[in-house]
């Protein structure tokens, strides 16, 4: 199958352009560096001649030599009473919880001498399998931001907690006793505590409190359905692992969704193929989503059409299942949607139908389509429901309504913003004028508290606060403090408690709010502290109790009409939530910004995206030129009006358009103002807007994005892939032995310098070395055994290694940001991404496919026309494939025969080191490496330099985030990924201490710690128990460009789709 | 005390404790394998306890199986004093009086141990020899008989320097004798060349030997460059000034206090640690004067706010900024459990004989190449540890007879130091 496939990266690889051709050539594009150096400083302009430069340069090396001759005096202070648990050098693990209204993760806090520097998940929670996204990860370094509010204000103006506290509670006490609105305005409360702590705000000011609460991405139509159909407004649990159909209309359910991560678990375990059975997908979607392109099967349409498909599969079920059918439920995509239907009706019971939709109608219709699959009570969970979202839109609309008529007296707004995130922004603002007394517990001056919000109590960030959730029923965490409050700002709920005239702290009240958990729970055996202490170190409470599953009780026909239509257009626009920066909470979070969005590869942006075929008629730039110059298009719904690039995205359904949310921030600090356009104010409380206006207008636009980079010289059979199908009848189909060709074949396999003319493309070149083989066994060679070098002794000792799995990876992200938090790699913002310098030790390259080659047309005697009407159909509905590539860590690895300084070298571990001191950045290992993982450090980005603020380790307080156990890079010095070479060494030395061996999975590289699938799997090879062994042995186990025989210690894990012949 | 320091300079493995207090210090010691008295009550007992018959915290030793009624109810008193109290036992009731702080119990001791140390006390004789010794204790210098390599080199520049003075002397009265002679015999004096040129007709006449010696000058010149350029950033045997004279003679020397009782996190983590100030009031909560007066530790009271005369804490604490000895680059990690621990290598390897240092001083020159000549020679202790004993059996190349060393484990890989 692969042979006859094209894989590309883009469309101009696809349509190999010769700016595209340069590119590849020219690999860290010297040019700009010169220019770049140039910029503003007029060196060229200047008096300093040569003569000078060579003086100051004579008397700095004097100077700094004469300076270096002196003892540095260096001090050391210990605590002066230390911290029981803590022993420097020896980082200590908290279990704690995060949860932002948009992602809920159980998480262990990393902390070094008390301070927090990685987060990684708890695998003690059976709710999430410790699995997490980018966005929690990356939370720790929002810790440290410096654009958090570091005292109450007043009016914009610092001022003190003892002002504050009396202004507000007596304008608060006013308005209850004359019995004023109160309103509370919060994210989704899924804490009992917290609940508690506002019935008592509530009891103390009387019957005008009111309790609001608003997500930014709303559930609210699965939430009123849910209410309709069960009576409980709350998210059904879904469990992934044991749904062997997935249908799902525009739902990101591994990325979008609230426990998005935690649905990947199961969603990865679905997805692998041994035993012959897999999980099928069939996705109908307008954008391409991160669980649209993982699917088997994507049906690329409009958003006006989806409530249709959804109809048409409800009827087609029922037909199958004896319910009754809906009115007007055709298709176009009927074949497909049939199709569906029968794999659903055919996995009863052991299905999911998921939707995005934000109208209860759709939503009912869904439940329904559940309810007659019987997935209720096996794959989708309401006997213990989830709580994570819990706002009413209707709700929000009538508090703005409220808010502009006047009737609002306070308004507290806690966790959200809406002047940034809420559609109709500007009537909210000015319903804000007219709120008596209004309150903002937000970390900053963000958008809503400068928007003229009187005072600014700020929260302490989530790492420094107590707090506790119920997640789902039944299942309770616990949140830590891990570090002091590191500025003047105090918990939301402990603010809540003192104006209600509660003194006591927040953890108190949480441990005798516990006691009821407690008493209720089937560990009541235990004493209340060792149940709290047990749940505290745990991190989570799960009681067990299984609730009953409540019975359906909507009314399909009504709620089928209630629907309303998305309005049809000639362009329709879909509104999405990026994998990377989500709601847009964190938007200052730089290692967010630089996160590669997984399709698009884009960082430090939002765009439009749009079909390639669309755009070409509409006369924007394809991006296939190599300055990355984007089109700008306009944008008009309802009256609103907005500007913003136009960026090519295959699988995007012509006549639609997508627009990330979470971008356009203007009160977020350093990092995330002005960045991208700010798409909730397109919203029209569902983000399918549908109908839109797009015209093109003048100006350019620089995008960065980073998947051209570090391409792999067209080598092409670097993605190997198959079918189930072919899989159950050949376990090694899609991945057979490559056989090189070798002149003096028999013989010891070492030193034939042919081979490497021996092989072709792998294309057609392939199958005549099979057939050379039959003929004549003797001159050809697994690829593994041509060997130009002799051997290591791999067999000793440890070898680690590493496993990726291509079916499992789902390119979420979650290694990358994992990986950079704990190598302290550099962020090196927007500009230096467009150079190609971006510094990311692991990179997710992202690959179209398609049929038709240039190759097979020529070979089939496909005419122009209709070769390239292929080509176009596949980019219009390509598959998609995603492949982490990381430092392969090579056994012969051809940068260390380059190094005239021997800076990297060769391990008894497998691992290809690399010491940076010693490196004098020749850049010679780059250029040699055939995979391209190796990163240089063009600058100073840690110090000194303004260029680089975005950089955490620029400033003082983004430096605390930095792993001390990893060294922070010089400029002129490269980089790869390590293996964790940290983490190697620190495992064998507790194991050596202990005095036993090193278990498996006991070291983790931090991109396999990250990664909720399972995809990545590290360990030592040489431990034959070990499950990274396991998987080397599988028969889709194959190295990256395995003819170029460098013996890489990464195997890749053939990806298996499961389609039908002609089938996607 | 005094006394004590002299028998440390003839007995350099007897070090005997006389100071310490609380319990604590049980805790970071090394488990007591043999029944060595000796070992034992220093680990155990020393911290309040003196073998002869002065009072420190707890009352002198000696005598102690006369006076107690029998050997087992000290057995019993050990293990648990408040038992033997409040099971109305009369002799224990009546030395509870001896002080308010009570003695910890020590449940863990064996009934072997407990009797070696008895032993131990029962036969322990003081010292013999009593020379008094200058109780300066902080700050020393220690005078040797021996010439060290600086003097010796001084002596051989001033011997060469004479030499020099020599062959100038002498050439010149030879230049002057054979211009008399050749005066007196009327032989025409030659040219007057002059010092100067005369070395240039001698140079001139032996060019070969002035290429030897230039060679010499020249590669004598870059080898002594060379090692002044290696020494850049080597601070063997910097000693600071630091705020506090602590002296370790006193504490690990004098004392025999164990090095893990202060700098506990050198069997934990990477680095040994400064003590905090909680660690140093675990006696000096006690021990408000030493050898030099009471100010230097009234420093500590001072830092934590600490009155001595109420024994309360004050709110105003300072930290203490000790000056860092040793500088190990940022670049190099470097793990003190791993050596302590799993290497099982002493202090003083490392650290050289710091229980003789008043002002601790950087004894090793922490160069890669001394980290490396370590690693070459030292053997890793395969037996008893599993961790080792499995990665020994999956390597068949060191199955050879020859030691496994650090070296052959990889321990001069580049990245198991630098990440």
């Amino acid at each position: 199958m692969s042979k006859t496939k094209k894989y590309w990266t883009g469309l101009d690889q696809l349509h190999n352009t010769p700016e595209f051709q340069e590119r590849v050539e020219n690999e860290f594009a010297p040019e700009a560096t010169a220019e770049h150096l140039l910029e503003g400083d007029n060196l060229d302009e200047g008096s300093t001649k040569r003569r000078d430069f060579l003086k100051f340069l004579g008397f700095s090396v004097g100077a700094a030599t004469l300076a270096a001759c002196e003892t540095p005096v260096n001090k050391a202070i210990p605590y002066l009473n230390k911290p029981e648990e803590i022993t420097p050098g020896v980082p200590n693990y908290y279990a704690s919880t995060f949860f932002d209204g948009t992602d809920y993760a159980s998480i262990l806090v990393k902390t070094r001498e008390g301070r927090p520097i990685k987060i990684v998940g708890n695998k003690k929670s059976k709710l999430t399998s410790g699995a997490l996204n980018s966005r929690v990860n990356s939370s720790v370094l929002s810790l440290y931001d410096s654009a958090r509010a570091t005292s109450p204000m007043k009016d914009g103006e610092a001022t003190n907690w003892t002002t504050v506290d009396a202004e507000i509670g007596a304008a608060l006490a006013k308005l209850g006793e004359a019995g004023g609105s109160i309103v509370l305005l919060t994210e989704t409360i899924i804490s009992p505590s917290t609940k508690k702590a506002i019935a008592e705000f509530a009891a103390k000011y009387g019957e005008g409190v009111k309790h609001v609460t608003y997500d930014a991405i709303s559930a609210s139509g699965a939430l009123e359905a849910n209410e309709l159909c069960f009576g409980v407004k709350a998210l059904p649990a879904y469990d992934f692992a044991a749904a062997d159909v997935v249908v799902s209309f525009g739902a990101d359910f591994i990325a979008g969704f609230p426990n998005g991560a935690a649905n990947a678990v199961g969603y990865g375990k679905m997805r692998d193929p041994k035993g012959g059975k897999m999980s099928r997908h069939f996705q109908f979607e307008s954008n391409m989503s991160l669980a649209g392109s993982n699917a088997d099967v994507r049906v690329a349409l409009k958003p006006s059409e989806s409530v249709a498909a959804v109809i048409s599969l409800y009827n087609k079920v029922a037909s199958a299942t004896g319910g009754n059918t809906l009115s007007g439920g055709t298709s176009e995509y009927d074949a497909t949607i049939a199709k569906a239907a029968k794999e659903l009706v055919a996995a009863k019971g052991k299905s999911i139908v998921v939707s995005n939709s934000n109208d209860a109608g759709v939503q009912v219709v869904v439940n329904a389509i559940n309810n007659l699959l019987g997935n209720y009570g096996s794959t989708l969970n309401m006997a213990n429901p989830l709580y994570l979202k819990g706002g009413v839109d209707a709700d929000m609309d009538a508090l703005v309504a409220d808010m502009k008529a006047g009737k609002v007296g306070a308004l507290l707004i806690h966790g959200v913003n809406p002047s940034y995130s809420y559609g109709k922004a500007a009537d909210f603002n000015a319903g804000l004028a007219k709120v008596g007394l209004t309150v903002s517990f937000a970390d900053r001056l963000d958008e809503t508290a400068a928007a003229g919000v009187t005072y600014l109590t700020p929260d302490n960030n989530y790492l420094e606060s107590w707090n506790d959730s119920e997640a789902q029923a039944g299942s309770y965490s616990l949140t830590q403090p891990t570090i002091q409050p590191l500025f003047d700002t105090r918990q939301f709920q402990e603010s809540l408690l003192k104006w209600s005239g509660n003194d006591s702290d927040y953890y108190s009240y949480i441990k005798a709010n516990w006691a009821g958990i407690h008493t209720s729970s089937p560990d009541g055996g235990l004493l209340f502290n060792d149940f709290f202490n047990t749940a505290l170190f745990n991190g989570v409470f799960e009681s067990g109790t299984v609730g009953e599953t409540p019975e359906f009780v909507g009314d399909v026909a009504a709620a089928a009409a209630s629907i309303k239509k998305v309005p049809a257009g000639e362009f329709e626009l879909e509104l999405y939530v990026k994998a990377g920066l989500g709601d847009g909470s964190q938007a200052n979070n730089p290692w967010l910004q630089e996160l590669p969005d997984p399709i698009s590869r884009v960082t430090w942006d939002n765009y439009i995206t749009m079909s390639p075929k669309q755009m070409e008629e509409m006369g924007f730039s394809r991006l296939e030129r190599g300055d990355f110059m984007a089109n700008l298009a306009e944008i008009t719904v309802n009256g609103v009006t907005i500007t913003a690039p136009v960026y090519l995205s295959p699988g995007q359904k012509y006549g639609t358009i997508g627009l990330a949310v979470g971008y356009g921030r203007t009160a977020a600090g350093k990092c995330g103002d002005e960045v991208g356009v700010n798409a909730y104010a397109l919203s029209t409380g569902s983000f399918a807007v549908g109908s839109v206006s797009v015209s093109k207008v003048e100006g350019e636009y620089e995008i960065a994005q980073t998947q051209s980079h570090h391409t792999l010289m067209g080598r092409d059979a670097i993605l190997k892939e198959t079918t189930l199908e072919e899989y159950k009848q050949d376990p090694k189909a899609g991945n057979p032995d490559l056989m090189l060709y070798v002149s003096s074949a028999g013989g010891s396999g070492h030193g034939d310098d042919s081979h490497g003319g021996g092989h072709g493309d792998d294309g057609d070149g392939h199958g005549n070395e099979e057939a050379a083989k039959e003929e004549h066994a003797s001159p050809f060679l697994p690829a593994g055994e041509v060997n130009l070098w002799d051997d290591h002794a791999i067999g000793n000792g440890h070898r680690w290694g590493m496993s990726i799995d291509l079916n499992k990876c789902i390119g979420c992200g979650a290694c990358v940001t994992g990986c950079g938090s704990e190598n302290n790699v550099p962020v090196v913002g927007k500009e230096e991404v467009r150079r190609g310098r971006n510094m990311h030790w692991l990179r997710i390259d992202r690959y179209y496919s398609s049929e038709m080659t240039e190759e097979h047309a020529e070979e089939e005697g496909i005419g122009a026309i209709d070769k390239f009407t292929a080509m176009e159909a596949a980019a219009e509905a390509p598959q998609v494939a995603y492949q982490p590539v990381m430092c392969q860590h090579c056994n012969h690895a051809p940068c260390e025969t380059v190094c005239p300084v021997a800076a990297t070298t060769h391990s008894n571990e497998g691992l290809n080191m690399m010491t940076y001191n010693r490196c004098i950045g020749t850049r010679y290992c780059a250029n040699n490496c055939p995979y391209k993982v190796r990163r240089f450090n063009w600058f100073q980005y840690h110090s000194g330099s303004q260029d680089f603020s975005t950089n955490p380790a620029n400033d003082d307080l983004g430096r605390m985030v930095l792993n001390p156990d990893v060294v922070v890079r010089d400029r002129g010095v490269m980089e790869k990924c390590s293996f964790c070479i940290q983490g190697i060494q620190a495992a064998k030395l507790s194991a050596k201490k202990a005095g036993r061996k090193v278990a498996d999975e006991e070291v983790q590289s931090a991109c396999a710690e990250a990664c909720p699938t399972n995809a990545i799997v590290f360990g030592d090879l040489n431990d034959k128990e070990s499950w990274v062994a396991a998987n080397a042995k599988d028969e889709r186990s194959y190295h990256l460009l395995e003819e170029v025989g460098v013996q890489p210690n990464v195997l890749y894990m053939t990806k298996v789709r499961n389609v039908e012949e002609n089938e996607a | 005390m005094l006394v004590n320091d002299k028998i440390i300079k003839r007995r350099g493995s007897l070090r005997l404790a006389s100071l310490v207090l609380t319990s604590l210090i049980f805790l970071s010691s090394f488990a007591a394998f043999a029944q060595d008295g000796e070992k034992l009550f220093k680990q155990n007992c020393a911290a309040c306890h003196l073998p002869t018959d002065k009072t420190v915290l707890g009352p002198g030793l000696k005598g102690i199986t006369e006076r107690a009624p029998s050997e087992q109810w000290i057995i019993d008193w050990i293990k648990n004093p408040d038992a033997l109290i409040a099971s109305g036992d009369a002799y224990a009731n009546e030395i509870k009086e001896f002080s308010p702080t009570a003695m910890a119990p020590f449940g863990y001791l064996s009934d072997e141990e407990i009797v070696a140390i008895i032993e131990y006390v029962k036969n322990y004789a003081p010292p013999v020899e009593e020379v008094a010794v200058v109780a300066e204790g902080v700050v020393e210098t220690s005078g040797s008989g021996t010439l060290d390599e600086g003097t010796l080199r001084n002596v051989l520049i001033a011997i060469g320097g004479l030499l020099l003075v020599l062959v100038f002397i002498l050439s010149s009265v030879r230049r002057s004798l054979t211009q008399l002679v050749s005066e007196k015999e009327g032989v025409e004096a030659p040219e007057e060349l002059g010092t100067w040129g005369t070395v240039t007709n001698w140079m001139n006449a032996h060019r070969g030997w002035v290429g030897v010696i230039a060679l010499v000058l020249i590669l004598a010149f870059l080898k002594w460059g060379t090692i002044e350029l290696m020494n850049i950033g080597v601070y063997t045997g910097y000693s600071p000034t630091q705020p506090i004279a602590f002296s370790h003679k006193i504490h690990a020397g004098q004392n025999g206090i164990n090095c893990v009782y202060c700098h506990t996190s050198a069997e934990k983590g990477k680095t040994a640690g400064i003590p905090s100030l909680n660690v140093c009031m675990n006696c000096h909560t006690h021990v408000a004067e030493g050898p030099s007066g009471t100010d230097e530790i009234a420093k500590i009271y001072t830092a934590l706010d600490f009155d001595p005369t109420t024994k309360t804490y004050g709110d105003n604490p300072t930290p203490i900024e000790w000056v860092r000895v040793h500088n190990l680059p940022d670049l190099s990690y470097f793990n003190h459990s791993q050596h302590v621990v799993v290497g099982k290598i002493e202090c003083q390897e490392c650290h050289g004989e710091i229980q003789e240092m008043g002002v601790a001083e950087q004894h090793s020159p922490l160069t890669m190449g001394w980290c490396v000549d370590c690693h070459r020679t030292t053997s890793v202790q395969v037996a008893d540890n599993e961790y080792y004993e499995d990665l020994h059996e999956r390597t068949p190349s060191w199955h050879d007879g020859n030691p496994v060393t650090v070296e052959r484990i990889g321990g001069l890989e580049c990245g198991k130091c630098h990440y």
